[in-house]
């Protein structure tokens, strides 16, 4: 199976900062932008940490991506779409699939046991893009030059 | 109430991978596949449980175990404003709640515990974020005259800034 990248959330460890920040704060979203903005990835990657330590996953909901998959076999895509419920494929021809899925179900997909390679397919994918390095290493452990 | 668009899916991008495996533009397909990050701010807690109902979607909403309630922050519903009789018990009611929870409070009862005599009419602010199909259900259901008026202006500010935001997607939608 090819994985490739469509489409991903603008600054994925920003948005699920703000989404985080959102639960905690009575300020204004342009108050909440400006703090984060100020604070810099330093502080959105405290808030990351913080939230899966917390399991507190939700918050990476608000990450979202859409993949191209090719010489994706009906099995495989079956497989993923029947054990992870809040993914959204639609087939675009023979063995090509177009999946749409948040930073939370990628997460519970590299913790299972059976579909850790879809999510490490999906993370080198989005570290070759320079997608998400923060999130990627803080999630996974995974550095986007670790050669 | 104040709603702001925060991110949405770009359908370019979309639409060049549907291009370039030969499938036409085809609202059904990208229905699933484009998303919207909305901030919705001073709607009541009213409005947001009848919103959650809505499941397929990503909800954070400010916490009321950590910020502190003020009596300004209340929604009130047109009927209650224009009513003076029902107005002058509203606000009665209201006062009368605010001072409990502020004396409990600053008795040391958490928050957390305090809140639990604050009105549905308290503002709160929230982020949602769902796919384009959620979306136009969440629209068809609470644009429909049976909703309340507050999530009705809602879902109409909701549909405003989509449609603005991904055009095609909504006018082939609307079309159907």
């Amino acid at each position: 199976m090819r994985v490739s990248l469509v489409w991903s959330s603008p600054s994925p460890e920003r948005t699920i900062a703000v989404a985080m920040r959102r639960c905690f704060s009575t300020k204004t979203i342009e108050e909440i932008e400006s703090e984060l903005e100020q604070k810099g990835p330093d502080y959105w990657k405290y808030l990351l940490t913080k939230a899966l330590q917390d399991k507190s996953l939700d918050v990476l909901e608000h990450y979202t991506l859409t993949l191209l998959l090719e010489e994706a076999h009906d099995p495989d895509v079956g497989r993923i779409a029947r054990g992870f419920p809040y993914l959204r494929v639609t087939r675009l021809g023979h063995d090509v699939w177009l999946l749409s899925l948040n930073a939370r179900t990628l997460v519970e997909i590299w913790r299972s046991t059976e579909e850790k390679g879809f999510a490490e397919q999906v993370v080198s994918e989005l570290n070759a893009k320079g997608v998400g390095s923060l999130f990627n290493e803080v999630a996974f452990g995974v550095r986007a030059n670790a050669g | 109430m104040r709603v702001k668009l925060l991110y949405n899916t770009d359908i370019g991008s979309v639409r060049r991978v549907l291009t370039n495996n030969g499938v036409a533009f085809d609202a059904d397909v990208l229905l699933d596949h484009v998303v919207y990050m909305f901030e919705i701010e001073d709607c009541s807690r009213v409005t947001t449980h009848q919103l959650i109902r809505h499941r397929v979607v990503s909800y954070d909403q400010e916490s009321q175990r950590f910020s502190a309630a003020t009596r300004e922050g209340v929604v009130t519903p047109p009927s209650v404003s224009s009513n003076e009789v029902a107005y002058k018990a509203y606000d009665e009611a209201l006062k009368s709640v605010y001072s409990a929870y502020e004396k409990m409070v600053a008795a040391g009862v958490p928050k957390e515990d305090a809140r639990y005599i604050l009105p549905s009419a308290i503002k709160t602010k929230l982020v949602m974020t769902l796919s384009a199909r959620s979306l136009m259900h969440m629209i068809w259901q609470r644009t429909a005259l049976q909703a309340q008026w507050e999530i009705r202006e809602l879902a109409t500010t909701l549909h405003g800034l989509a449609k603005e935001a991904t055009p095609e997607l909504w006018t082939k939608i609307l079309e159907r």
